[in-house]
């Protein structure tokens, strides 16, 4: 008695709520199509702009070519045991290929593995992944980040005068790589630019960052250029040159894209954005993926390419889907 | 104040009987989609889905514990990332990995062990005392990892949690083994020694059970341990899956924890739940997330349906619990 009163309260909540979640986005593919190719795309979350960038360039590719997707992250964004769990999941789903934005670059080797033994390729995009169980590396060249950087600042500060060159995160591969670039071009081609800092960590967060840069300033005033390596540093270090004053006089070239940076760019508070392309990066991923798929051969590093964007050429069409991609065919 | 149910055997089996009736609707349900009906019952992706759940199932079986005596325990999870990280250390730091595995499980039943002298000694709820417990076990976490993630040499210890053994006769990753025999002598312990009756004594009514003779005090320390000693196999478990000691991994699993003890019938107020309950509560989540992943469905999908079978089976309980008996 009491059972069956349980069972009717329970199987129409879920089965509502299961069907109802069939019934939107979801829909299967139209029974006529042969057999098409699906593709899993997981990236490391799935809400920052950056990961949209990434999805709508992969839907794209999927719709150019006849393709279907499958977009699926994390349900916790950076959480790298949920991201393996995905993995997991999509292998025992069963799809013709992976292409994964892995959250460490360890601890997705095993499920790496574990797809290839399943027979699924796959393509890793934007951050690297120890080992070479995958067919393609898909990501921004970091490196030739920092030199576009350097290079805007030599020419920003005529090659001489005292700069920071601040460092994001310990740890954190791509924005030490970006580093790197900017602090031997530096070295080698301005020798004229005088490192007042370049081993200050801003952690990860904007307010962390806006505190050093706030500390930065106060103890070296006289500075007149600054290089940051990432959306965070570049905000919070902005917001410290606003608030003491300093911001327009001070030469500043930061990373990556948000709608306070493009006003910063247009107020002539920063001097040259480096951009990534993450649409391009999601395009690609899934573009090489169905050309290895369909037999072809693809490189083994594909380069998405950087930009470096300043006021005078931020409204170029360009430029300008760089800044602030569209999105418009996640809407459909 | 609550009076202490003589259950029936019936009632007993229909307890059980409910999580279970849930447990097979999900199966049901997924394995009759079209898209992946083939491949959702299949040994590999079951597989898969008990390995998933070690972690989470680990965690329970102390919660379980802690929750049919009364209390709670908000710092389970950031207790499984805290020894997780120090069992990396410790492998890093070139101990042999079995030491590194002890020092991590003992790490766990430190921290509960000290949870539970807190709440005896300082006469402070539970949901306090963890809920502090909880920040500082994973502040400590990310101070011994300096922030990042400690990357170890792999060991054997990474073998624990490999979905294909290497002797292949184990058919299952030598983790799902470990909670299985742990779950089986939990359920032991529970019904049929004097410590598991106490537990449950103290959950009912905790004036009663000491004026019984009952020593509550020692009771509920050595609950808080056992359910550290959970978490930290469960961050050992949590390591070996990673194979890296993340201090950031595993928030918000506490919730997921508490979540199956509940659907599988473990009471907040205390006196009652059952492993068995909630080593199908933890099941019942493991195979929403394998399937809604499976579909392709958003996220969000799956956190609703979750949320709303908590609701569900916890409503149910209280109107089985408002009929007379």
């Amino acid at each position: 008695m009491i059972s069956r009163i349980r069972i009717s309260f329970l199987a129409p909540l879920i089965a509502g709520i299961v069907l109802t979640g069939c019934g939107g986005k979801g829909s299967a593919p139209a029974a006529g199509e042969a057999k098409s190719l699906k593709i899993a795309v997981i990236p490391k979350g799935m809400t920052h702009e950056f990961w949209k960038s990434i999805h709508a360039g992969a839907a794209q590719a999927a719709k150019e070519l006849g393709v279907e997707i499958l977009w699926k992250g994390p349900q916790k964004e950076d959480d790298r045991a949920q991201q393996i769990t995905v993995v997991e999941d999509v292998i025992s789903r069963g799809v013709d290929g992976i292409v994964l934005a892995p959250l460490d670059d360890r601890a997705l080797i095993r499920p790496v593995q574990d797809a290839v033994r399943d027979k699924i390729p796959v393509i890793i995009i934007d951050s690297g992944l120890q080992g070479r169980d995958y067919i393609s590396f898909v990501a921004t060249d970091n490196y030739q980040g920092g030199v576009l950087a350097a290079r805007r600042m030599g020419e920003l500060l005529r090659g001489k005068g005292p700069i920071f060159m601040i460092r994001y995160l310990e740890g954190s591969a791509s924005t030490a790589e970006r580093e790197r670039g900017f602090l031997e071009t530096v070295t080698k081609d301005f020798p004229g630019l005088r490192l007042l800092v370049k081993d200050q960590y801003t952690g990860a967060t904007t307010e962390t960052a806006y505190q050093l840069g706030e500390n930065l300033l106060g103890r070296f005033p006289d500075v007149e250029g600054v290089f940051c390596p990432n959306e965070s540093s570049t905000f919070g270090v902005l917001r410290a040159l606003q608030e003491s004053g300093l911001a327009g006089k001070v030469k500043f070239v930061g990373f990556d894209s948000s709608p306070k940076l493009i006003q910063a760019l247009r107020d002539g508070h920063l001097h040259g954005l480096i951009l990534q392309n993450p649409v391009k990066m999601g395009y690609l991923g899934v573009t090489r993926m169905v050309q290895h798929l369909r037999g072809q051969t693809i490189p083994d590093r594909v380069d998405t390419g950087v930009t470096l964007v300043i006021k005078e050429t931020m409204d170029t069409p360009e430029n300008k889907a760089l800044l602030s991609p569209d999105l418009s065919i996640l809407d459909r | 104040m609550r009076i202490v149910r003589q259950q029936t055997r019936l009632q007993t089996l229909i307890n059980l009987l409910a999580p279970f009736l849930g447990l097979i609707l999900i199966l049901a349900i997924f394995s009759s989609m079209p898209d992946i009906q083939s491949r959702f019952l299949r040994l590999a992706n079951l597989k898969s889905v008990a390995t998933q759940s070690v972690i989470v199932a680990l965690g329970a079986l102390g919660m379980t514990l802690v929750i049919i005596g009364g209390g709670i325990d908000l710092s389970a999870a950031s207790n499984i990332a805290l020894s997780s990280v120090v069992t990396a250390y410790a492998i890093n730091a070139g101990l042999p990995p079995l030491l590194a595995v002890g020092l991590g499980i003992l790490t766990g039943g430190a921290v509960g062990f000290v949870n539970g002298a807190l709440i005896t000694r300082l006469r402070l709820v539970p949901f306090i005392i963890t809920m502090g417990m909880m920040g500082i076990a994973r502040g400590v976490a990310k101070w011994i990892a300096d922030n990042q993630k400690i990357d170890a040499p792999l060991t054997w210890v990474n073998e624990l949690m490999a979905k294909s053994p290497r002797p292949s006769w184990l058919m299952l990753a030598p983790g799902v083994w470990l909670m299985i025999v742990f779950a089986v002598a939990m359920a032991v312990v529970l019904r049929y020694t004097v410590f598991g009756r106490h537990v449950f004594a103290i959950g009912s009514n905790e004036a009663a059970a000491r004026l019984c003779g009952v020593r509550t005090n020692r009771a509920k320390i050595i609950v808080y341990a056992i359910a550290g000693l959970f978490c930290g196999l469960s961050g050992v478990m949590e390591f070996s899956r990673l194979t890296v000691g993340d201090p950031t991994v595993a928030v918000g699993l506490e919730l997921d924890i508490i979540a199956a003890v509940v659907i599988g019938g473990g009471s907040l107020s205390g006196g009652e739940g059952s492993i068995l309950g909630s080593m199908i509560g933890v099941f019942i989540m493991a195979f929403l997330r394998n399937g809604c992943t499976m579909m392709g469905w958003p996220n969000y999908i799956q956190e609703i349906i979750i949320g709303v079978i908590i609701v569900a089976a916890v409503s149910l309980d209280r109107i089985r619990h408002r009929r007379p008996t």
